[in-house]
C-alpha cells in the first residue's frame, strides 16, 4: 500500500518536474498581458466528426506554434472549443457558453446553419469575429453578415475557379460541356445558381443538372442521364465521398471519358485512400497547399514540424486540418493588424483589418499572395489525383478572382 | 418518350427496390412475431456493413467469407438486442419499447463511431464490375448482382417459413401467441428466432446497400426511408413488404430521373399519405394492427 503510494507520488513527481520544465522552456511569452481567446464550437462528433477532429488539430497545433512564437502581440493564446456533434443547438450552447466566461474575439462556426443562426447575436454583440467549417456564399454578403469571414473561396467562387479551368480544356476552339451533381441540401445548392450563370456568361454549356440525396444512395438511373447528356466535365458540389465513386466508376464503365472534379470538403485524400485506382484522374479546386504537396515556404514548414511533433504518428494531415491552422492564420494577421492600428478588439475594427489584406503572403499555406474581398480569399488551385503516387498534384497555377 | 431509357430506369429502380423489400422484411418479420417496431433497423444494417468492411478491408478476408461472417455478426447482435434490451420490456407499452430501439440506434452509432471513426467509408469491391445488358438496356452491375443475392435469400426465407418447424412456429406466434404458446411452441425463443431472422435480412442489405453506395456511421437513416415501405405494404405483410418495396424502389426512381433528385422522396411520401387515408393498415396489412 505505502509502496503504491510511493510509486504514485514519483510518478507525480515526474511529471510535475516535467511540466515545471516545459514552463521554463517555454518562449517569452508575457504572462502579464491578458491571453486572447480563440473560441470555437468544435464538430468532434456527428455527421461532420471526419473533418472536426482535423479542424480542431489544426487550431490546436497552430495555437502551439503562436505561442511558441511569443503569441500575439505578446498576448498568449488561448484555444477554448466544445464538441458540438454538429448540431446547431449546441454549437449555440457552445457559443453561449465559451462567450459567457471568456473575452472572445474570434470564433470557430462548425457549420453554416450556427453560422446563419447566430449572426444577429454576432452583430448586436458586436464584440465576436467568426469564421469557419463553412464556405457558404451567403455568409460573404457584407450587409446580412458584416462579422463572419470565410476562409477561402466561397462555394460560388469555387465554382468561379472550376470553370475558369474548364474554359482552358476545349478542343478546336470549343468549350467543353459541364454537368453540375449536387446534393438536396443548402450546402449543395450553394453555388449551383451562380455556377451557372457564369458557365453561361463563360459560353460553357451546362448539358445536365443532378441532384440527389446526401449520403449513401443509389444513383444508378442518374448516371443513366449522364450516359444521355455526355459531358465533357461533371463537377460535384455537396458530397463528401459518396456519390462520386460510383459516378466515376459507372460512367466510365460506360465508356464515357467524362472528367470529374469537386469542390474543398470532397478534393481531400479520403477520396484516394478509399477509391484507391478510380480515383486516378479525379480534380479538386484547393485554396490550400496539401500537406504532403511538393509545395514550401515558411508558414507551411512550421505547420508541418509541428503536426508532425504534435502526434508524430498522424502522417498526412488532411485538408481539414490545414483549414483550421489557416483561419487562426487569419485570426491573427486580423487581431494584430487591429492592435497595430491602436484600436480595440471589436467585430467592427477585425472586419476592417481583414478588409485591409492585400497580396499577404501566406507563407506557402496558399501559394501566391492572398488579397481579401468580400469576407473572402478568392483563390485556388486545381490539383488532379495521381492514383499511383497516392497524393494530389497540381494542374493549374494558382487563379485568383477579381 | 425514350422508352429505352425508361426501360433502363424502371429496371434501376426494381432492382434497389429489391433491395428495399429485404430490409423490409425485416422490418416485418420483427414486427410480424412480436410487434416490436424496431427503429434499429437502420443501424444493424450499418453494423453489419461495418463487420463487412473489418473482415474485407480490415482483415483483408475474401469478400466472399467477409459477407456471410458479417451478416451472421448482424443476425447475431439482433438475437443479442432482444436477449437483453426488448425481452426484459415485455409487457411494456409499445412507446416505451419503440423508445429503447431508438437508443439502441444511437448507442450503435456511438459504438460504430468509437471503433471505426466518423469517416465516409467504402466497402472493398466484390460485385462483378462489367455492365450488365438485358437486351439493348444497361443496368449497373452493383445493382444487378446485389439483387440477385438479395432475391436468393428473400426465396430461402419464403421456403423456410413455409417448410420448416422454425417457420411454421414463427408464422404461428405471429398469428396467435396464446395459442400457439398452449400448443408448445417455445414463445420467447420465436421472438429471439424473429429477431436473428429479420437482423439477418436487414444486414445482409446493409452490406449490399453500402456496397453500392457507400458507408457511414449515418447509414442507419436509410432504414427510416424503408419504414415507408413496410407502411405501404402493411406493417404485418411479407407480401407486402416485397411488392411495397419493389414499388417505392421504383417510383423513386423513376421519380427522382424524370422529375428531379429532390422529388424522390416527396413522390414516395405522396404515396404513403394517399395510403394511410383509404387504407391505414396498408395495402396487405390486417385491420388490427396498433400504431405508433
Amino acid at each position: 500500500m505505502f509502496k503504491s503510494i510511493l510509486s504514485k507520488g514519483r510518478k507525480l513527481a515526474g511529471i510535475g518536474s516535467i511540466a515545471a520544465a516545459l514552463v521554463a522552456a517555454a518562449p517569452a511569452v508575457a504572462q502579464d498581458k491578458e491571453p486572447i481567446v480563440f473560441g470555437g464550437s468544435i464538430p468532434l462528433s456527428g455527421v461532420f466528426a471526419f473533418a472536426g477532429v482535423h479542424l480542431h488539430a489544426g487550431l490546436t497545433d497552430y495555437t502551439t506554434w503562436i505561442n511558441s512564437q511569443g503569441g500575439i502581440n505578446g498576448h498568449p493564446v488561448k484555444y477554448v472549443m466544445e464538441d458540438t456533434g454538429y448540431e446547431v443547438d449546441r454549437s449555440v450552447a457552445a457559443f453561449k457558453k465559451i462567450t459567457g466566461s471568456n473575452t472572445v474575439p474570434v470564433y470557430y462556426g462548425d457549420s453554416t446553419g450556427f453560422m446563419k443562426t447566430i449572426a444577429s447575436e454576432l452583430n448586436s454583440r458586436g464584440s465576436t469575429l467568426m469564421s469557419g467549417a463553412s464556405f457558404a456564399t451567403a455568409l460573404t454578403d457584407n450587409e446580412q453578415y458584416p462579422n463572419q469571414f470565410v476562409p477561402g473561396p466561397n462555394y460560388t467562387q469555387m465554382f468561379g475557379i472550376i470553370l475558369e479551368y474548364i474554359a482552358t480544356q476545349g478542343k478546336d476552339g470549343e468549350k467543353p460541356t459541364v454537368a453540375f451533381v449536387y446534393s438536396d441540401t443548402e450546402f449543395g445548392k450553394d453555388p449551383i445558381e451562380n455556377g451557372k450563370a457564369k458557365a453561361a456568361e463563360m459560353g460553357i454549356e451546362v448539358v445536365e443538372e443532378i441532384v440527389t440525396k446526401p449520403g449513401s444512395v443509389d444513383v444508378s438511373a442518374e448516371v443513366l442521364k449522364m450516359r444521355r447528356a455526355r459531358p465533357d466535365f461533371v463537377v460535384f458540389h455537396g458530397y463528401v465521398l459518396s456519390p462520386i465513386n460510383e459516378f466515376m466508376v459507372q460512367m466510365r464503365q460506360m465508356g464515357l471519358d467524362t472528367q470529374f472534379m469537386g469542390t474543398f470538403w470532397s478534393s481531400d485524400k479520403l477520396i484516394i485512400n478509399k477509391m484507391g485506382e478510380d480515383a486516378d484522374g479525379y480534380m479538386g479546386v484547393m485554396p490550400y497547399n496539401y500537406y504532403d504537396s511538393a509545395e514550401g515556404g515558411p508558414m507551411l514548414d512550421a505547420l508541418r514540424a509541428t503536426a508532425e511533433k504534435s502526434d508524430p504518428d498522424a502522417g498526412y494531415r488532411p485538408t481539414g486540418y490545414m483549414q483550421g491552422w489557416f483561419n487562426a492564420m487569419v485570426w491573427t494577421e486580423v487581431i494584430k493588424r487591429t492592435m497595430d492600428a491602436g484600436k480595440e478588439l471589436t467585430a467592427e475594427n477585425m472586419a476592417e483589418s481583414l478588409a485591409s489584406i492585400k497580396n499577404w503572403d501566406t507563407g506557402g499555406i496558399i501559394g501566391i499572395p492572398v488579397t481579401a474581398h468580400d469576407m473572402s480569399f478568392p483563390v485556388g488551385r486545381i490539383w488532379r489525383v495521381n492514383a499511383k503516387e497516392g497524393r494530389y498534384e497540381p494542374v493549374s497555377d494558382w487563379i485568383h478572382l477579381d | 418518350m425514350d422508352w429505352l431509357f425508361f426501360g433502363e430506369i424502371s429496371l434501376a429502380g426494381l432492382a434497389m427496390g429489391g433491395l428495399y423489400a429485404l430490409i423490409g422484411l425485416g422490418f416485418v418479420i420483427i414486427y410480424k412475431a412480436t410487434r416490436v417496431i424496431n427503429f434499429a433497423i437502420g443501424e444493424i444494417m450499418m453494423f453489419a456493413a461495418y463487420l463487412f468492411l473489418a473482415f474485407a478491408g480490415g482483415m483483408e478476408m475474401s469478400p466472399w467469407v467477409a459477407l456471410p461472417l458479417a451478416v451472421l455478426g448482424g443476425s447475431l447482435l439482433g438475437g443479442v438486442i432482444e436477449k437483453i434490451m426488448i425481452r426484459p420490456m415485455l409487457g411494456e407499452s409499445s412507446i416505451s419499447v419503440v423508445m429503447v430501439t431508438i437508443g439502441i440506434a444511437s448507442i450503435l452509432v456511438g459504438v460504430v463511431e468509437m471503433i471505426w471513426g466518423a469517416d465516409p467509408q467504402l466497402l472493398p469491391s466484390f460485385l462483378p464490375r462489367k455492365p450488365v445488358f438485358i437486351g439493348e438496356m444497361y443496368l449497373a452491375p452493383k445493382i444487378a448482382y446485389g439483387f440477385l443475392i438479395g432475391a436468393a435469400l428473400l426465396i430461402v426465407y419464403l421456403l423456410y417459413f413455409r417448410f420448416s418447424r422454425g417457420g411454421v412456429a414463427l408464422r404461428a406466434t405471429a398469428s396467435d401467441q396464446a395459442a400457439a404458446y398452449s400448443m408448445g411452441i417455445n414463445v420467447r425463443r420465436v421472438f429471439n428466432l424473429a429477431w436473428v431472422f429479420g437482423s439477418l435480412a436487414a444486414s445482409l442489405a446493409g452490406v449490399l446497400v453500402a456496397a453500392t453506395g457507400g458507408l457511414s456511421p449515418q447509414f442507419g437513416a436509410i432504414g427510416l426511408s424503408v419504414l415507408v415501405v413496410v407502411i405501404v405494404g402493411g406493417l404485418d405483410s411479407i407480401v407486402g413488404a416485397l411488392i411495397a418495396g419493389v414499388f417505392i424502389g421504383w417510383l423513386e426512381t423513376v421519380a427522382g430521373a424524370y422529375l428531379g433528385g429532390e422529388y424522390r422522396m416527396p413522390a414516395t411520401f405522396a404515396v404513403l399519405a394517399v395510403i394511410l387515408v383509404f387504407r391505414p393498415y396498408g395495402l396487405f396489412g390486417t385491420h388490427e394492427i396498433e400504431r405508433v
